[in-house]
């Protein structure tokens, strides 16, 4: 397994939809980028692609659906992205391409695929982290129990699940981890998002022992309802356009954490 | 001095062990009433929804043999802790479900998931 100082796979996962996975990976990933690690940002969100608007790539040739569809190597189907992040690390891309056609394809794979695909997965490890140099690959995942999501869990070292207070997704956030992830035994951690009050002390003990008792998982951090970040319309890379701001520090912090734990 | 009796007993080892696995696939078949079949269930894919699906203690063993590709009983028994007698009926039962393929090497037996067969 990997017991090798070689480097970590994460995916960003949430049972539902629009609980900041996106932004979460993005930011972690120009994080850890900014701290001189070379990272690869992966797109697996194949039925409603956002990297591509996010890191503004629109019109790229190079889609990461042509490597899970043996049509390249894994180098091939990135894309270096690190003039984006100046006097950082290696900063690449695997975007999932959004073109209608693309998604439909995507959608209409058969089984034998999606083990050809967990197998592609797999392969990165050998591609991308003992040969290719990097030292975090980095999956932004489709919420719930999408094919693509749960090979990226299976394939990744570290589990990061963003859940926000919402009672359904609270719920559904508790389910996935015990009828999924302890199923795979994977190491997983918290973030929980859009928190009212994520400053004061009271808060940030209640949603610790939240994490403990309801969902049973270490927490990784809490992320405040930041305005900034609306208004910011998906348009920043927070963490390098808003070195300043509380958002960067607490990405940091999730950074040292995930980067001190140790993988199985 | 002494090398003889050793190869014995390390034949008569390899031969339990096949016989072994003659035996688990015997109660495989009796338990599924596939009497008539002696071939393993054609190609069924090993994919997630399927890892999922599975008992726990085959889950753990075909996870194992995901990450590593192609492995031995023995290998994947380092990677899951459990003995290796355990992890290779483990490992037979999933090529009887058709899950695995295995192929023989010499005296070693390997086990893999077959990515690349037919659609």
């Amino acid at each position: 397994m990997s017991n090798k100082k070689t480097g970590k796979i994460i995916a960003v996962h949430s049972y539902k939809g629009g609980t900041g996975k996106t932004l979460l990976s993005v930011n972690l990933a120009a994080t850890f980028a900014k701290q001189g690690k070379n990272v690869c940002l992966i797109d697996l969100d194949f039925r409603a692609p956002s990297l591509f608007s996010v890191l503004k790539a629109e019109d790229s040739n190079k889609w990461f659906n042509d490597y899970l569809n043996d049509g390249c190597d894994a180098p091939n189907a990135l894309i270096d992205m690190s003039s984006k992040l100046p006097g950082s690390g290696k900063f690449s891309v695997g975007l999932a391409n959004p073109s209608t056609e693309a998604m439909r394809d995507m959608s209409a794979k058969d089984r034998k695929w999606e083990m050809r695909a967990l197998g592609r997965l797999l392969a990165l490890r050998n591609s991308l982290l003992e040969s290719g140099g990097f030292d975090y690959i980095v999956f932004d995942t489709s919420p719930g129990l999408q094919y693509s999501s749960i090979n990226a869990i299976v394939a990744s070292d570290l589990v990061i699940v963003a859940t926000t207070g919402d009672r359904s997704d609270v719920d559904g956030t508790r389910r996935m981890l015990r009828e999924m992830y302890d199923l795979f035994e994977k190491k997983t951690g918290l973030v929980v998002n859009k928190v009212l009050d994520a400053g004061s002390k009271t808060k940030q003990e209640e949603m610790d022992i939240k994490a403990k008792t309801v969902y049973q998982v270490p927490l990784l951090g809490l992320v405040p309802c930041f305005c900034d970040i609306l208004r910011a319309e998906g348009d920043l890379i927070f963490v390098r356009d808003k070195p300043d701001h509380p958002f960067t520090k607490i990405m940091g912090e999730i950074a040292k954490k995930i980067d001190n734990s140790q993988v199985k | 001095m002494g090398k003889k009796p050793l190869q014995i007993l390390e034949k008569i080892r390899e031969n339990l062990e096949r016989l072994n696995e003659k035996m688990e696939v015997i109660i495989e078949i009796q338990k599924h009433g596939r009497k008539d079949m002696l071939q393993p269930l054609a190609d069924a894919p090993l994919d997630v929804m399927t890892l999922l699906s599975m008992p726990d203690h085959l889950r753990k063993t075909a996870m194992t043999l995901c990450r590593c590709g192609r492995a031995t009983a023995e290998e994947v028994s380092e990677q899951t802790s459990r003995a290796r007698a355990v992890e290779s009926a483990y490992l037979n039962q999933l090529v009887i479900m058709g899950y695995l393929k295995k192929e023989r090497d010499g005296r070693k037996a390997y086990f893999y998931a077959d990515r690349e067969s037919h659609e």
